[in-house]
């Protein structure tokens, strides 16, 4: 039964059998991109690809920012505000010594304390992390607010034209991300993530640091928005202490559409990239047919739901007696 | 001793004032099977926490290898080579099994990244010594319960452990994984570990266990050899007085008894075509391996599962010969079903005992649509006083011990008078004072004319207990055993072999 291939081959049959359940949601993404494509046929165009993905990528970042306290078993208010702050430094501290290399350390440096330290107030005072984040995005809402009151700021042209320019840099920096998170839960301390956030006791139990874990997650997942932030920054030129503000919920939609559970331990992270995709290019599709932006509203909450709600109808139909 | 690898001596620990070890000693000797024996709240749960350093003792010592340790905590406890198996299990559903194994202690290479070559191979191994033919890369929430439990035994075994400690992990498994279980603690014994074991089948404790440790109040009242030591005798020591008969006397069922249950070509979820006759006054059990029909056997009766049958007559009324389409048609015929999983399926645990004695009889207890308060205390005071609940009736039901939730998940139905009682595995994780009550109750419910038809995983509880036995097999009655042809031996025969006799398990 336990044959040499078995034994070599243990980490690709784990990470195959966690496609399971996620088919439905890769067709309806390859096939919104393929109706997107038909719309719009420089979509295939490396220019046309860079501005999509560009488009996409900050999406992604905070999709995968959420997905990781989600993991934990909690979920992050302050996504928006911290992405704003972020944006905001981005756009402060460029223009002098050091540069956007300055620039991009401050970002990382301020989301990963913030992180860093939410984590320890949710791990140490065993506070819920909704409750802790909510409070955070009015402190941090405040403190982009005070940094810069109203856009402005500068970020050097030859970094909007890298990131936001004909080449898809973007995309790049999202697969060195993605490559990232793999090699992160191929380590005791990312992978005891799952353990962590279905059963804390027990993690306890069996030597997981289950406080360091979630303060990692935290730490990662601010650095994470931060430097959606910075992209954003990139993107328009400048700074903004309220650009931010969508990015909480559609994080948190992005994480559901790709099946990550509200209770910790349950979902994937390519899942909930794919379910970002789904949103970013719905957003763009329905632009393309010209629908008023209203609608767009409508039809990305009707999505959501529908998303959540055909798995659970189908699964009694499909689900194999024990 | 150099024998000796964990020692606790003289032992105190209480919660919020309240004492719960008294004094407690206990050593764990290597090559040596230690029965850990009490009641539920004797201290049981509280020692071993103290022996894995999930609870430091108020006062007294902690020594392994000779040596008194300070500071012990679950990790130092897992460095001392100390493994425990709780009765909640330590996996993630969503992980596979290897990574479950290896949670915690995971083989690493470089760059910090786990070794998954490494950890497949050991986990591969320590799963074929729990004799678990699954894959290392199954999903855990793949596996049915009884083989997550194994895992979590394999998990044990991971980390090569000196010392390891079973608490009650037999009580979800089938007779076939309990058989593998015993194999294995005997061989882990000859290699030389110290093993303690909890649980509450004294049948099981009396074959494995060396030495016993029995519990009362907090207090031992027997560290002893188990040889000569009898299943009363244990009885009497856990709970402290002269428990006579663990079961109660079966008295021949006099002739007469109406009909209470007449089925044909019954199928139900996994039953396929079962015909079973039985009257009232008669405790029938349901016997096999776990997850034989036995449960959708009593679900497809109480009409909470779609049921088909040729003929089928049950409880009262309804002589229109087919199954209940629902569960509000069984109980209005007579019918009442108590689940095994009392947590979530038989009680509210967040309203008090007296809400939920009160709950299936509500509407008949009250008057003109409202309720009658009166009644209602009334009636709450006259179960708890049948069934010995003791205390405030107003407390949460989560408050109260596993054995007493079971008394009241079983007590709200009474009132009903029900012509045919469920029960699903009743005695599940259940103390021996508990059991006892719980057994006197049905009994008494048989000898008024009414039919108990109970599945159980509890093959003494079978024996000493059922007038009749029917074992399931594949979704079949096997056999249907009685009077003295009801042995374990006949039970386990039964539910592992062919008809034509050849062992398939």
């Amino acid at each position: 039964m336990s044959d040499t291939s078995q034994i070599s081959r243990l980490y690709w049959r784990v990470q195959t059998g966690r496609n399971r359940s996620l088919t439905g949601l890769f067709i309806v993404v390859a096939a919104f991109l393929i109706l997107y494509a038909w719309l719009f046929p420089g979509l295939l165009s490396v220019t046309g690809f860079s501005k999509f993905s560009q488009n996409w990528v900050p999406m992604a970042l905070v999709t995968m920012a959420q997905v990781l306290l989600m993991l934990t078993g909690g979920i992050s208010l302050s996504i928006g505000p911290m992405v704003s702050l972020g944006a905001v430094i981005a756009a402060t501290m460029s223009g002098g010594f050091g540069g956007a290399f300055t620039g991009l350390l401050a970002v990382l440096a301020a989301g990963g304390a913030v992180g860093a330290i939410t984590g320890g107030i949710v791990a140490y005072a065993r506070l819920p992390a909704i409750i802790v984040t909510l409070a955070l995005s009015f402190i941090i809402g405040g403190v982009a607010l005070l940094i810069m009151p109203r856009p402005g700021g500068f970020v050097p042209d030859w970094l909007s034209e890298t990131l936001a320019g004909n080449w898809p840099v973007a995309f790049l920096l999202l697969a060195l991300l993605v490559v990232g998170w793999k090699l992160y839960l191929a380590t005791p301390l990312g992978l005891s993530l799952y353990a962590a956030g279905e059963n804390p006791t027990g993690a306890f139990r069996s030597g997981v640091p289950v406080e360091r874990v979630q303060i990692a997650a935290f730490t990662l997942s601010g650095a994470l928005t931060a430097l959606a932030g910075f992209f954003v920054a990139a993107q328009i030129g400048s700074g903004d202490p309220l650009i931010g503000t969508p990015f909480t919920l559609n994080s948190i939609a992005a994480a559901v559409l790709g099946g990550v559970g509200f209770l910790g331990g349950t979902g994937t992270m390519r899942g909930a990239l794919c379910g970002s995709l789904l949103l970013s290019v719905i957003i763009n599709v329905m632009f393309f047919l010209g629908f008023p932006p209203v609608a767009q509203y409508v039809a990305q909450g009707l999505i959501i739901v529908g998303a959540v709600a055909i798995p659970q109808l189908v699964a009694p139909l499909t689900r194999k007696r024990p | 001793m150099q024998d000796i690898v964990v020692e606790l001596r003289d032992a105190h620990r209480g919660f919020f004032g309240n004492p719960v070890l008294k004094g407690v000693s206990i050593s764990l000797r290597r090559g040596r099977i230690h029965a850990l024996l009490g009641e539920n709240g004797a201290g049981k749960s509280t020692l071993i926490n103290l022996i894995s350093g999930v609870l430091q003792p108020d006062s007294g010592a902690l020594l392994i290898d000779g040596q008194v340790v300070r500071a012990f905590d679950p990790r130092a406890a897992a460095a001392a080579g100390i493994a425990v198996v709780q009765q909640e299990l330590s996996l993630t559903n969503s992980l596979s099994v290897a990574e479950n194994i290896g949670m915690g202690a995971f083989p690493r290479r470089r760059f910090g990244l786990i070794d998954y070559p490494e950890l497949a191979r050991r986990s591969a191994e320590v799963l074929a010594l729990v004799g678990l033919d699954v894959a290392p890369a199954t999903r855990l929430s793949d596996l049915p319960l009884g083989q997550r439990q194994m895992v979590e035994i394999a998990k044990a075994l991971y980390r090569r452990p000196r010392v390891l400690i079973l608490d009650e992990p037999t009580s979800s498994l089938s007779a076939h994984e309990v058989a593998t279980l015993s194999t294995l603690m005997t061989r882990l014994r000859d290699e030389g570990l110290a093993i303690l074991f909890i649980s509450h089948r004294l049948g099981e404790v009396r074959k494995l266990c060396d030495q016993v440790t029995i519990l009362k109040d907090g207090t031992v009242t027997a560290d002893r050899p188990m040889q000569g030591l009898d299943a009363n005798e244990m009885v009497r020591l856990m709970v402290g007085r002269e428990a006579g008969q663990l079961f109660p006397p079966r008295p021949p069922i006099p002739p007469g008894q109406r009909e209470r249950l007449s089925v044909q070509g019954f199928s139900a979820g996994r039953v396929r075509n079962v015909d079973l006759v039985a009257t009232g006054g008669e405790i029938v059990g349901l016997g096999g391996l776990v997850g034989q029909g036995q449960e959708d056997f009593l679900l497809g009766l109480f009409g909470a599962i779609p049921a088909t049958a040729a003929h089928a007559r049950i409880g009262e009324g309804l002589g229109d010969s087919r199954p209940f389409r629902s569960v509000h048609e069984a109980v209005s015929a007579g019918l009442a079903y108590v689940p095994a999983d009392r947590k979530h399926e038989g009680l509210v645990l967040a309203h008090s005992i007296a809400a939920n004695l009160i709950l299936p009889t509500l509407g008949e207890l009250g008057h003109g649509g409202l309720r009658r308060p009166a009644a209602e205390r009334a009636r709450v005071a006259d179960l708890t006083k049948r069934l010995s609940i003791q205390g405030d009736t107003g407390r949460a039901v989560r408050a109260l011990s596993g054995g007493n939730q079971q008394k009241v998940a079983l007590a709200k139905w009474l009132p009903r008078e029900p012509g045919v009682l469920l029960l699903n595995d009743p005695t599940r994780g259940v103390d021996i004072n508990t059991k006892r009550e719980i057994y006197l109750i049905l009994r008494a419910v048989a000898d008024e004319g009414r039919l108990v038809l109970m599945s159980s995983s509890d093959t003494l509880e079978l024996t000493e207990l059922c007038d009749r036995v029917a074992v399931f097999r594949e979704g079949q009655i096997a056999r249907i055993l009685s009077g003295d042809d009801i042995t374990e031996e006949a039970i386990v025969a039964a539910a592992m072999s062919d008809p034509d006799g050849e062992k398939v398990a």
